[in-house]
């Protein structure tokens, strides 16, 4: 669905895109991670057709996004900081979107506006505060009938139950459309709940680009207790980090969990629990070591 | 396969039109009180008008209201003020950022934004044209084709305006310096040249008076508009102020085509620079790559020579300096201070002050080169600027003003003035520094005027000093004798001072104040003589005379002479204080004048009076002087004045008053 192939991007002497690969496939929910200057944003504004990449493709649905009309009206943006018109209130905004979108739903659009009760209508949206505004975003992005939606920071400066609504109305639309959605976030609890793919940016590469589920059970975290001095791990074992408490040793393993399990058992400890990881475990494991800004993307 | 865009987006159009239509309706409401408001206003109380008056008829005012009402001045203003509001997302990166992410192409953005400023711009103009058409129906429709030609001109200058603004905006990244940019290039080449006439004028020899003869081209639209395109008329009115005819002119067809062309390609222009605009270059003080040099190096090199003109202006203030002197300052602070705008340039672009690297450093060293080069191809006249001297044929009239102001209309007159300042300038080393070489011999100014036939006007002025002075080289009175022996040639004083019809004329005035000192009261009594019990033909006997007198004097060379020592304070023994004048007058050949034909000011090309076009009288003030005999004796004789001691010179004036420092004579000539 989405393909970015090799795509550079420099502003003056600085590289924000270098060489960067990413494939979003249709209906995926694909979660964006990184540190702050990453390049999130940048290949974000790339997808929506804002930015012209140096080098390499961008291509959704196998076409070239920059200056795509027809490809837009099939896209749903919504940017970390939200654009409405100057004196412009949330109908008027839907009048606009309705001349965009050729297949705006003004039905599903009312529909949802019935969730969000607190959102005047007929007030100038600049003036709504920045989670309404965000609300009324979603409105309109939801009832333009995407099939790629492009998600910045979403759900930034909404309460938590404004986020579990938006979110599930996001599932919802996913559900029933097959929308395929783009998220970035610094919030990796929230995209662990939601996300069925990861991308794991820095330095305007992409890391790291799994499905969750393989993700999370390439890294498995070991806790063992032995009753004299832990043994020497075998050598398929690969260790990504060690902690000792006591007797009691948490093992941070890259590799196949049932595989080292077994390895493991085969030193009779005491004790073994093989626990999951979150995401935010994973990303700290996985790249703590190197020289990456990991610190940013913890909340 | 990528998508075909359209040019228009209905939906953007909606949202631009929504968001400037207040704009669109107080320029109706202004238009609406230039136009139908102030002309029912005018023509309300109709019978008691001055209009009505003179015999102009309702349509014909209505046709003079039109030719009064602006044009490229509203343009200018709504232009930009539209283009602002329609494009202003592309200043903010939020909004920048949203707007292209719409399903929109620049392509349709653009053209929709031009089709929505238009709409707003020109729907007040139309409308109100309108409104004045149905006006002129109810009045005299003679208007009508007046007030379609200035919506025309209007509309074309809209058009015009916008393509500025449209480049203007898309050149930079910031609104304000978007803005700025605007007015800039709208006068561009009017500050391009006037910043090398200000600088001409301080440094280079004889451009004195360079700012005087700046003329307005067709590349400076705002001032061209108005003075080339226009609804304009000529009403001739009988001697006694009745409307004779009225003649309605619709001027400058051709420049408004050529306007709209040129408008055309800079919207084209405008449209590729937004095509390939890098969107990241928001908040840039200039967003395309080509202009950043352009820009650099204009602001350095215009602000830097003017700059340094004046650092040399305030040498030249602390004494006598020469030429080479001044110039040598004035490119050594052109220098240092195009430096400086180099960088501080640099910084704005850049938004930062670390712009000082080897890189910069060797453009700035460039540039330095090429500034140097420049100046010292001003310092010797490489552009030909100092040794400018029209060609005969190209030359309208020539004026030359000294102590008395003189045009020359004749071809023999046309080319001696010609070659008079061609061997002037033969020997520039030995006139340019007279402030210094002679810096105690009197001096003052003298001035040549060329009014060409294209209408431009080429000045200089020099500085010079008095031939007569033992002090001044052969070389030095070699260059500047000539002229003055021209001017005090007895026939060219008799032609242009006195004037054309100098010798078929009626003298039918003249005065001659008196001065005697009251030893009771300790004070002067003046007095001059009006022969009030003579009849008109006896009193002009008298004159007659006394001109005849005064023509002989002129053939002397005692009076009407130029010199080029200015006011000098030996020659008070010699002026007279008394005041002497006369008129003449010749019904049946008009009257040249030289001083107004000099200044431009023959007449009011507009309102024309039977009969005024053709100037038949001129008062003449004639500054005498004790050697004036003839023209004294013949006062004397016409009983203008009886005894000597009522001729009074300024040395004898001054002491009897006790002024320590004298009056000027030559504020009385």
């Amino acid at each position: 669905m989405i393909q970015v192939n090799n795509v550079t991007k420099k502003f003056g002497d600085f590289t924000a895109l270098d060489g960067l690969d990413m494939h979003v496939e249709r209906g995926a929910i694909y979660g964006l991670v990184g540190p702050n200057g990453a390049g999130k944003s940048t290949i974000i504004r790339h997808l929506c057709g804002v930015y012209k990449q140096d080098a390499g493709d961008i291509l959704i649905e196998g076409q070239p996004v920059f200056e795509n009309e027809l490809l837009k009206q099939k896209m749903a943006i919504i940017p970390d900081d939200i654009f409405f018109f100057l004196q412009a209130n949330t109908k008027d905004m839907m009048k606009f979107y309705k001349n965009m979108y050729p297949k705006f739903d003004e039905k599903l659009f009312f529909k949802i506006a019935e969730c969000f009760p607190e959102i005047n209508m007929k007030k100038m949206v600049r003036s709504l505060s920045k989670g309404m505004q965000k609300q009324v975003a979603f409105m309109l992005a939801i009832a333009s009938r995407p099939e790629v939606m492009i998600l910045d920071e979403p759900v930034d400066g909404l309460d938590p139950v404004m986020r579990r609504q938006v979110w599930s109305l996001i599932m919802s639309d996913v559900a029933e459309t097959g929308v395929t959605v783009l998220v970035s976030s610094h919030n990796l609890r929230e995209l662990e709940d939601v996300c069925d793919h990861v991308g794991i940016m820095n330095h305007g590469k992409l890391l790291i680009e799994r499905s969750l589920d393989e993700l999370q059970t390439s890294i498995t975290k070991i806790q063992i207790a032995f009753e004299g001095e832990m043994p020497e791990m075998p050598e398929e074992i690969q260790v990504l980090k060690k902690i000792s408490n006591g007797r009691v040793h948490t093992l941070i393993v890259k590799g196949e969990p049932r595989a080292a399990e077994q390895r493991i058992a085969a030193l009779n400890p005491l004790l073994m629990d093989v626990l999951p990881l979150t995401l935010e475990e994973i990303f700290i494991y996985e790249l703590g070591g190197e020289d990456y800004a990991v610190k940013d993307i913890i909340f | 396969m990528q998508s075909k865009t359209s040019f228009f987006n209905k939906g953007l159009y909606k949202k631009n039109i929504s968001r400037t239509w207040i704009a669109g309706l107080l320029y109706f409401i202004i238009l609406l009180l230039l136009m139908p408001v102030s002309y029912i206003i005018s023509i309300a109380d109709w019978d008691n008008t001055y209009f009505s008056d003179v015999g102009i008829t309702k349509g014909m005012c209505l046709f003079m209201h039109m030719s009064d009402m602006p044009t490229a001045g509203l343009a200018v203003c709504i232009a930009i003020v539209l283009s602002a509001i329609t494009f202003w997302y592309l200043f903010y990166k939020r909004d920048t950022y949203m707007m292209h992410a719409f399903p929109i192409s620049r392509k349709s953005a653009y053209f929709t934004g031009i089709a929505s400023i238009l709409t707003v711009a020109i729907i007040p103009v139309v409308a109100v044209s309108i409104i004045m058409s149905i006006i002129a129906l109810t009045v005299d429709t003679i208007a009508m084709g007046g007030i379609w030609y200035w919506a025309l001109i209007v509309i074309v200058s809209t058009v015009l305006f916008l393509s500025i603004a449209m480049f203007a905006l898309m050149v930079s990244g910031q609104l304000i310096t978007g803005i700025a940019f605007y007015f800039i290039f709208v006068m561009l080449y009017f500050l391009m040249e006037l910043a090398f006439r200000i600088t001409s004028a301080m440094l280079l020899f004889g451009m004195g008076a360079s700012l005087q003869s700046q003329n307005v081209r067709i590349f400076s639209p705002l001032q061209y508009i108005p003075g080339n395109c226009k609804v304009d008329y000529i009403a001739c009115y009988t001697g006694n102020g009745y409307l004779k005819s009225l003649i309605m002119k619709l001027e400058g067809a051709e420049y408004l085509a050529i306007y709209f062309v040129a408008a055309l390609i800079l919207l084209t222009v405008s449209f590729l620079l937004y095509k390939y605009k890098k969107l990241e270059t928001v908040h840039d003080f200039i967003a395309v790559p080509f202009m950043k040099p352009v820009f650099t190096i204009g602001m350095a090199f215009f602000i830097s020579m003017v700059a340094g003109a004046f650092v040399s202006g305030m040498y030249d203030a602390t004494g006598n300096h020469t030429y080479s002197s001044k110039f040598a300052v004035a490119i050594v602070s052109s220098l240092i201070i195009g430096v400086l705008i180099f960088f501080a340039t640099q910084m704005m672009i850049e938004k930062t002050i670390r712009v000082f690297n080897a890189k910069k450093a060797i453009y700035c060293a460039g540039y330095s080169v090429v500034a140097l080069a420049v100046l010292l191809c001003l310092r010797f006249d490489a552009f030909k600027v100092e040794n400018k001297v029209p060609n005969a044929s190209d030359v309208a009239w020539v004026g030359i003003e000294a102590n008395y102001t003189m045009v020359f209309t004749s071809e023999d007159e046309i080319n001696t003035a010609i070659s008079l300042h061609k061997n002037f300038l033969t020997d520039k080393k030995e006139l340019r520094d007279v402030n210094v070489k002679y810096e105690h011999v009197n001096g003052s100014y003298f001035t040549i005027k060329y009014k060409l036939k294209n209408g431009d006007s080429i000045i200089r002025q020099y500085q010079v000093v008095d031939t007569e002075s033992p002090d001044v080289s052969p070389e030095y009175v070699a260059a500047t004798q000539p002229i003055l022996d021209f001017l005090n040639n007895p026939t060219i004083i008799k032609e242009h001072v006195i004037g054309n019809i100098w010798d078929d004329c009626s003298v039918t005035d003249m005065y001659f104040s008196t001065v005697t000192y009251d030893d009771n009261r300790n004070e002067f009594n003046y007095y001059t003589e009006y022969f009030m019990s003579l009849s008109e033909y006896e009193k002009m006997k008298k004159f007659e005379k006394v001109y005849q007198a005064l023509l002989k004097d002129i053939d002397e060379g005692k009076v009407f002479q130029t010199t080029f020592a200015g006011y000098t304070s030996e020659r008070e023994d010699q002026s007279l204080y008394n005041d002497f004048g006369f008129n003449v007058v010749n019904e049946e050949v008009p009257y040249f004048s030289d001083v107004d034909t000099y200044y431009d000011e023959q007449y009011d090309p507009r309102n024309t009076y039977e009969g005024e076009g053709d100037m038949h009288e001129q008062s003449i003030y004639c500054s005498l002087n004790t050697e004036c005999k003839h023209t004294l004796k013949a006062l004397k004789d016409a009983e203008f004045y009886y005894t000597d001691d009522q001729v009074i010179t300024w040395e004898k004036y001054n002491k009897m008053m006790g002024y320590e420092y004298e009056e000027d004579p030559e504020t009385y000539e």
